[in-house]
């Protein structure tokens, strides 16, 4: 036995690109959930002893109870994840490696993105589609490099989880390869870029008006009108909206008007607040 | 006697023989008799001895082909330099080249026009039968036209005067005319020997192959349809098979080629399906042993063209032409192509490189060649190897090219040169491949031992779809491949796409099963990732096998810890079913060992 959990270490371990040394899997959950934001109210870790005990019995049934057990659990169960992680490198049925990627993203440690990240090319659509959906909750490099990598798989669901997963990762440096996805009809990728873009990437998703349907693109730019001004320049949201005012049509009126609703709320600056006033006005006459 | 007959008579005005009354010496047989007895050559033999010193008749080197959106144009392009000509007249049947006389017919006549200018010579009405047949002497013209079940010939002067109509009841073939007789085949087994003054019938010859055409090639008469029996001296043998005889060897062909038309068939004027897939050979000479022109029959497949060893039918060269061949005839040391495009090649035999080009000046819709003086020139050299002209032949995605490229396929899968390998592997991974075509080409690659480079370099492609790389490689047949050849610089690539999602069950299973000869240290993690993963979640008999071969491998690589592994696997029930026994079976096959082994050698 103490044989097979070394292989089972070497596993999560294997050098291939997807897999971060740093995230085979060991690191504590409470260390993860110490990285939150202390304005959020974390609930308090529990005892995951009984579900660790389940996990390692190696029999199916209980392996599953500890799972489900683990799902209830949530984030405070965080501390199972390493255990979950081993237990699905080591290999499990078809109906537990689904069950145990999904407890692993519910968990929301990044412990369990290393073994995800594995499951990403998983042979099964639904399989992969799970652990990339699970890598958008337990985050870590891995689960970047691995949703980079799922922007070129096979399955348009797994290409589009991806997109979103990369915008909710905040992984800037994966802008460019959002670009070609989305010029790959992966439209998912425009709201990421519009999350994550520096100011030449947001006027490039701009630039894509007119190439790509309005409303994929309007995701992405909707992103940037709201982001902060210490991330996106007023220089560039007001550039945004005459591109949007430039196109004269009756979706960007309705666009900007929405957005224009929007603003009173959201920190937007009085000059941005005018563009959006000026451009609503201009196309209030907008061809279809 | 029927009423047809009786219009056309009245119409030529002209006595006429029946040929079932025609009476004579009892010798001889009797004009398409069908109790005449096989003579065992004695009154053939009369007529080849009458017949040996007999002049051959004009000679013709000339391309005819049918034009005009109407289909009314011929024009005549010699084959030795001479000018072309052209000729408005309605077509109803496919021109004949026959001696120094061209024939056609339409518009209710037959007419002939001169070779060499294309001039009108003479035109007779037909009363509406079919042209399906004719011979020249260079001075009688022999037609054979179907009347309902039998046929008709008529005999016809330079003048345009009908010297002779024979009736009967039988389907007569393509005749030849040899010093006044005329040689026509019939029932398909028959040829008669038949005065064409008199009408009455000389000889007769029994032939052991189906028998519809008689022609005149280089100085030389031949009957057949399947095979060439030429009429010599050994034809009064010809019914114990005796006779001087050469067919084409049999072998896999693309389509249903034939060598010739039926002569009892009437062609029409515009190319059909029948004259993109064709067969074509020329017989090596009028006298001596006889055998096929340079070595080599022409096969052609709408727009391919192949060239085959003749004597045991290799394929020598294969030649991708820009449009469909409507119309070829083998010529001395070549085959010369007529296209839709209205252009005229000449390949030479030996290679299948053009030795000779030319044109009609316009889109045609059929044509016709005969060639009895006239000999391909040698090409200028340096042309492309056979596995390159197969590389060529294949790369074509239209799809009515693929049973010629299957063919194709195969014979490249033959060859040593690692062209081959590269073409097979191109064909394999190109997502626009005709799926019969990927078929083969997978198959043969597995059976190469040569282009490792070829192969090595496609297995470093992935299925990547941001990059537009929509295609996996060839997996498991190159696999198959390295595996044999014991190729380590195959094992990493290979370990690569063990886990990768877009190659099929079939590759992860190839590509394992070449892992567990080929893998090193090197690839053990991917092994182990992949042995993992799979051995409770393999969703098919391949990936489960796949997964016993890849614990074959670990068991290999490290045999001490590999082993923990594969037997904890062996007995856990959420193993797939498949890999079970066999990781078992395994396991009882391999003491555990302390040391890893080499890769298998």
């Amino acid at each position: 036995m103490r044989n097979f959990l070394r292989f089972a270490v070497t596993v999560a371990g294997i050098g291939i690109a997807f897999i971060s040394s740093d995230a085979a899997g060991q690191k504590p959950a409470v260390k993860a959930d110490k990285k939150k934001p202390a304005t959020a109210a974390a609930p308090a870790p529990i005892d995951v002893k009984p579900i660790v005990a389940k996990l390692k019995t190696g029999d199916e049934a209980q392996i599953k109870e500890g799972l489900d057990e683990a799902r209830l659990a949530g984030p405070p169960g965080a501390a199972a994840a390493p255990v979950v992680a081993e237990v699905l490198t080591r290999g499990l049925s078809l109906p537990l490696t689904q069950a145990a990627i999904e407890t692993l993203g519910d968990l929301e440690s990044d412990a369990g993105s290393a073994a995800l990240s594995q499951y990403t090319s998983h042979r099964n659509a639904k399989v992969r589609r799970a652990a990339v959906k699970a890598l958008t909750r337990t985050k870590g490099a891995p689960a970047s490099a691995a949703l980079k990598r799922s922007l070129s798989d096979a399955d348009a669901v797994v290409r589009g989880t991806a997109a979103s997963g990369l915008g909710a990762l905040k992984a800037k440096d994966s802008v460019p390869e959002l670009f070609i996805a989305l010029d790959h009809r992966v439209n998912e990728a425009a709201v990421s870029i519009g999350q994550l873009c520096t100011g030449d990437q947001c006027e490039q998703l701009a630039g894509k008006l007119g190439k790509i349907p309005f409303d994929v693109v309007t995701g992405g730019l909707d992103q940037v009108l709201f982001r902060p001004a210490a991330e996106v320049s007023d220089d560039v949201k007001v550039k945004i909206v005459g591109r949007i005012r430039e196109q004269g049509t009756i979706e960007g009126n309705k666009f900007l008007k929405d957005v224009q609703k929007r603003a009173g709320a959201a920190a937007l600056s009085a000059r941005v607040k005018q563009a959006i006033d000026q451009a609503v006005a201009a196309t209030a006459g907008g061809v279809q | 006697m029927k009423s047809s007959f009786v219009l056309l008579a009245a119409s030529l005005g002209l006595a006429f023989t029946v040929a079932a009354c025609a009476g004579g010496d009892s010798t001889r047989p009797r004009t398409f008799s069908t109790d005449w007895l096989d003579d065992q050559g004695k009154s053939i033999a009369a007529v080849q001895a009458r017949l040996k010193g007999a002049p051959a008749g004009a000679t013709a080197d000339l391309v005819v082909a049918v034009a005009g959106e109407k289909n009314d144009k011929l024009i005549g392009a010699p084959l030795t330099g001479g000018a072309k000509w052209t000729f408005q007249h309605a077509l109803d049947a496919r021109p004949m080249i026959v001696g120094s006389v061209v024939i056609a017919s339409g518009a209710n006549e037959i007419f002939a026009l001169d070779a060499t200018t294309g001039k009108r010579l003479w035109a007779r009405p037909t009363g509406g039968l079919a042209l399906l047949g004719a011979g020249d002497d260079g001075t009688l013209t022999a037609v054979t036209l179907s009347r309902g079940t039998g046929s008709v010939i008529l005999v016809i002067g330079r003048d345009g005067a009908v010297k002779r109509e024979i009736e009967t009841d039988k389907q007569l073939g393509d005749p030849a005319v040899i010093g006044g007789v005329i040689l026509v085949p019939w029932a398909n087994q028959y040829v008669s020997a038949i005065d064409a003054l008199t009408g009455d019938e000389l000889g007769r010859v029994t032939l052991r192959d189906k028998v519809t055409r008689a022609d005149q090639i280089g100085g030389a008469v031949y009957f057949g349809e399947v095979a060439m029996v030429r009429f010599d001296e050994k034809i009064s043998m010809a019914s114990q098979g005796g006779a001087s005889r050469v067919a084409i060897p049999a072998r896999e062909l693309p389509g249903t080629p034939r060598l010739f038309a039926p002569g009892t068939e009437k062609l029409p004027p515009v190319a059909n399906a029948r004259d993109r897939d064709r067969l074509f050979a020329r017989p090596s000479a009028p006298t001596g042993p006889l055998g096929i022109d340079s070595g080599r029959f022409y096969a052609s497949y709408f727009r391919l063209v192949y060239g085959f060893e003749s004597s045991r039918g290799q394929l020598a060269w294969v030649h991708t032409h820009a449009s469909d061949v409507i119309g070829a005839d083998a010529v001395q040391g070549g085959v010369l192509l007529c296209d839709e495009e209205g252009k005229m090649v000449v390949l030479d035999a030996r290679t299948g490189q053009v030795s000779y080009e030319a044109s009609f000046g316009e889109p045609i819709k059929s044509c016709v060649a005969h060639a009895d003086t006239y000999k391909a020139l040698p090409p200028p050299g340096g042309g492309l190897s056979l596995a390159q002209q197969i590389a060529e032949a294949v790369s074509s995605r239209e799809a009515t090219l693929a049973t010629g490229q299957r063919l194709l396929l195969r014979e490249l899968g033959t060859l040593e040169d690692e062209v081959a390998t590269k073409t097979l592997v191109d064909l394999a991974s190109d997502p626009r491949t005709a799926p019969v075509l990927v078929t083969d080409a997978r198959a043969a690659l597995a059976t190469r031992r040569n282009g490792t480079t070829f192969m090595l370099s496609a297995l470093g492609k992935h299925y990547d779809f941001l990059r537009d790389v929509l295609a996996s490689p060839p997996v498991g047949p190159i696999a198959d491949a390295l595996a044999a050849m014991k190729e380590p610089k195959g094992a990493p690539l290979l370990a690569s796409h063990l886990l990768d999602p877009a190659i099929t069950d079939d590759d992860v299973r190839r590509a394992a099963a070449a892992l567990a000869i080929l893998a090193t240290k090197e690839e053990l993690p991917m092994l182990l990732h992949f042995f993992a993963m799979y051995r409770g979640t393999a969703e098919s008999d391949e990936i489960g096998l796949a997964v016993a071969s890849a614990a074959e491998a670990i068991l290999r690589l490290d045999p001490k810890e590999g082993r923990a592994l594969v037997e904890h696997a062996a007995k856990d029930p959420t193993t797939v079913a498949i890999a079970r026994p066999r990781l078992e079976a395994l396991l009882a096959a391999t003491a555990a060992a302390t040391k890893p082994a080499e890769p298998k050698k």
